[in-house]
């Protein structure tokens, strides 16, 4: 399916959630052309780790990852031959997906107003750490410092007796993103209507700010802050537990309101019907005797016979799977989640894809990888926009591609 | 209804009918209930969890705790309209039918099985209305052995993959957040069905959605799942970084008071190193290099500890940055509603909700995305059946007395039943 194949978007960002955002598109099918600097191009390319161990601008797995079906070319657009290109690009799109700190484009002469009097259909899409206005806009930001300042760190995960925690693989980016897919199908719906685009202005820190159970008006109802620790003893709810071959977090849900009852029967523990654990608080309060009853027997049994076993009889349960056992997952199999990718560089990898079936099918079959260094440049500069070879070599020799 | 504020009308003309639980359906719907579609929740007596979530005004519910609830305002029935009917009885069933005849979009978030047992699967809706969207949001999807396995969002966060990279730096394995996938999965939910809407404008047809919570979850960690197939596997980190030192929280003054530092370079490292006024520590040559910062890392983090301990967090990060290193003071709900920059921002929005009046104005988090001319504040919130008549009547054309009959038999009501038990 290739919903969004009459759709051209530029992504001109050099941050995880304009790639993760782009990408968002380009699996739909958007004619997507990320736009690197020359040289080592965008700098997820120098992440580690590499896939095959060894720095390669085309191994890091987050740039891998983030950047499946796209088109790459290089551009250097500080400089003006660049920025004429660049320009020239913009003409034709529909989406353009930038992360520069606020007002930098502008000094080059790429500003909202110039791209939107060059194109005024085009949506453009800026995400920022901050958002484009307020005292922190030329804040420097990244993944853990918004998931401090979005209250994410304090609240979230963590327990309630050691230092915040946060979580893994730059989750405050990829939400950003997600919110920015939203904006830009939202921007080009309304452009059905006024024939026009749009400036989006969408700010990392609010995306982690703004979770449904949420920070702010919890707080603003209760006078409560929210505060991590919610896993702290609570064995039934939270905690995760070890079983022969990994580790499990139960839940008291699916048993009718009776869960000693059932998880008693099920563990076959009858110390589990004890008053002292009937309650959600005198469990937490006794938690160390109730691990003490519980972690034995979960120990007993292998993750996916107890996920069998549980959903046979209706408790709900959680695998704490590892990478590796969600990549060899039947249940993924079964649904052909998965998709393979080769890559000159990597060779052939199962991908993840975007989380639903529309009409049964994978949106994201046939999906091409990321593309290496400049590997799009003769075809975007020159099919699209007809330069000839000459002046092809022109720009190479002045490194502006 | 806040007469001052324009109607966001992007989705003007689109209808949604939703049968929606919890947090992550409830959430996606939200988002184009922002956007001007006439979003219908249908709500059943039977089951008001949600309108038993709170959280209350001042932590406690009044008697009429049914439309009170911060979760209702913020994106429970936010924009939206709520019939509340019982779709099991017949008369319900029918009335559910007909409205499905006259809207875009049908969704659910049931465990796959319930709605074909309703008869409101996408089989028997599309036959009724063949341009129809329906989106399915479940734990595991409607194929594969898992199809059946109840949920929550952090089991799901579990078998995702996400809690085992999660948790302190050599600890076990830690719950990413408890409603991270809530988040992420209505954020999925939105982009899918504005997808699929767009796809109709262009080919007049509709479509069937089977969305996961778990393969929504998987979607975010694509580079652990490239990693493992080569054998590389990650460590769980904390706030720490695979490669990254200083990268971590650090003590400020106070009680529970911490700012994050993340340096990545050896130009930010200096950046650090000038703004602590050069420290004779710092100066250590096995902290000249990423590698020997990150080798000795807690050693640095202890001495870095020191320093920041008896600092002011927003004071220090504000030092830290305009010396152009990136810090981010580790904020709590409080700090964030009195914070100068969201204040600036507009971020925090302030609604009163005409049906809640205990609950007074309140302050919510707001969308994090601006776009001129284009509104996504919180309207109206709807009341428990608060367009029962309305949508009966208008969406699926039933006459007075129909609605009459409904209200007698007790299948659309306005108010929990009387052996209801308060929150």
């Amino acid at each position: 399916m290739d919903i969004l194949s009459d759709i051209k978007v530029l992504e001109v960002a050099h941050s995880l959630s304009g790639a993760f955002c782009a990408k968002l598109l380009a699996d739909q099918g958007a004619n997507t052309v990320k736009v690197e600097p020359p040289d080592w191009g965008d700098p997820a390319r120098r992440e580690p780790p590499f896939i095959n161990g060894v720095p390669d601008p085309d191994g890091s797995t987050i740039f891998l990852a983030f950047n499946t079906n796209k088109k790459g070319i290089t551009l250097d657009i500080e400089q003006p031959q660049g920025r004429e290109l660049l320009l020239r690009l913009v003409a034709d799109a529909d989406v353009l997906i930038e992360s520069f700190p606020p007002g930098h484009l502008e000094s080059l002469g790429l500003g909202y107003q110039v791209l939107s009097e060059t194109n005024p259909r085009l949506v453009v899409s800026s995400i920022t750490y901050f958002g484009q206005t307020g005292p922190y806009s030329n804040y420097r930001g990244g993944d853990l410092v918004v998931q401090a300042l979005g209250g994410f760190l304090n609240a979230v995960t963590g327990s309630a007796d050691r230092p915040p925690m946060g979580t893994t693989l730059e989750q405050m980016e990829i939400t950003a993103a997600r919110n920015g897919a939203i904006a830009i199908m939202a921007a080009l719906l309304q452009r059905q209507q006024s024939g026009k685009g749009q400036h989006i202005d969408l700010s990392t820190m609010e995306a982690a700010v703004s979770t449904p159970s949420g920070l702010i008006h919890p707080y603003t109802f209760t006078g409560r802050s929210p505060k991590r620790g919610g896993s702290d003893g609570n064995v039934m709810d939270g905690m995760h537990l070890p079983t022969k071959d990994g580790e499990v977090t139960l839940t008291t849900a699916g048993t009718g309101g009776r869960p000693m009852e059932a998880w008693s029967e099920f563990l076959e523990e009858p110390g589990l019907l004890d008053p002292q654990f009937a309650t959600r608080p005198s469990r937490l309060e006794n938690w160390e005797e109730l691990h003490s009853l519980v972690a034995p027997k979960l120990a007993s049994w292998n993750n996916l016979d107890l996920m069998r076993e549980t959903m046979a009889r209706g408790l709900v349960i959680g695998l704490v799977q590892n990478p590796q056992q969600v990549v060899d997952s039947p249940h993924l199999a079964e649904r052909g989640y998965f998709v393979e990718i080769d890559h000159p560089e990597a060779g052939s990898l199962k991908y993840p894809s975007p989380g639903f079936l529309m009409d049964g099918e994978n949106p994201m079959e046939g999906s091409k990888s990321a593309p290496t260094l400049g590997e799009h440049n003769a075809e975007i500069l020159g099919g699209q926009l007809g330069l000839s070879a000459e002046e092809l070599g022109l720009l190479r020799a002045s490194q502006v591609i | 209804m806040n007469a001052a504020i324009p109607q966001n009308r992007i989705l003007e003309g689109v209808r949604v009918l939703t049968l929606e639980q919890v947090h992550a359906l409830p959430w996606g719907t939200s988002f184009l209930a922002d956007l001007g579609a006439q979003v219908i929740r249908v709500e059943s007596l039977a089951h008001l969890q949600d309108r038993k979530a709170g959280p209350f005004p001042d932590g406690r519910p009044s008697q009429e705790w049914w439309n009170e609830g911060g979760n209702l305002a913020y994106f429970g029935t936010r924009n939206k309209q709520s019939l509340c009917m019982d779709v099991t009885a017949p008369l319900g069933k029918d009335a559910f039918l007909k409205m499905a005849q006259n809207c875009d979009i049908v969704t659910d978030n049931f465990r796959p099985g319930t709605m074909e047992r309703f008869g409101f699967d996408h089989e028997s809706l599309t036959k009724l209305n063949p341009r129809i969207i329906t989106l399915s949001s479940s734990a595991y999807g409607y194929t594969g052995p898992w199809r059946r396995a109840g949920s929550r969002a952090r089991t799901v966060d579990a078998t995702c993959g996400m809690s085992y990279l999660t948790g302190y730096e050599d600890g076990p394995s830690y719950r990413a957040s408890n409603n991270y996938m809530d988040h992420s999965v209505g954020n999925n939910v939105a982009y899918a069905l504005l997808l699929a809407l767009y796809e109709r404008n262009k080919t007049g047809k509709g479509m069937r959605i089977d969305l996961t919570m778990q393969e929504t979850g998987v979607s975010a960690i694509g580079p652990a799942i490239l990693e493992t197939q080569r054998g590389i596997s990650r460590s769980r980190m904390g706030c720490g970084h695979l490669w990254k030192s200083p990268h971590n929280v650090f003590p400020c003054r106070g009680s529970d008071r911490w700012i994050a530092i993340a340096v990545s370079t050896d130009e930010e490292w200096q950046r650090l190193q000038k703004a602590m006024d050069e420290p004779i520590w710092a100066a250590d040559p096995r902290f000249e290099t990423a590698q020997g910062r990150w080798n000795h890392r807690n050693h640095l983090g202890d001495l870095l500890a020191d320093w920041t301990q008896t600092r002011d967090d927003q004071e220090l990060m504000s030092h830290l940055q305009s010396n152009g290193v990136a810090a981010g003071a580790v904020l709590t709900a409080e700090d964030l509603v009195a914070n100068p920059h969201l204040e600036e921002r507009g971020y925090i929005e302030e609604f009163e909700n005409v049906n809640a009046p205990l609950a007074g104005p309140r302050k919510y988090a707001g969308r994090p995305f601006r776009m001129p001319g284009v509104s996504f504040a919180i309207r109206n919130v709807a009341a428990l059946g608060e367009h029962n008549v309305e949508t009966l009547r208008d969406v699926a054309g039933l006459s007075d007395e129909e609605i009459a009959t409904l209200s007698n038999e007790g299948i659309i009501s306005t108010q929990p039943l009387p052996t209801e038990t308060p929150p």
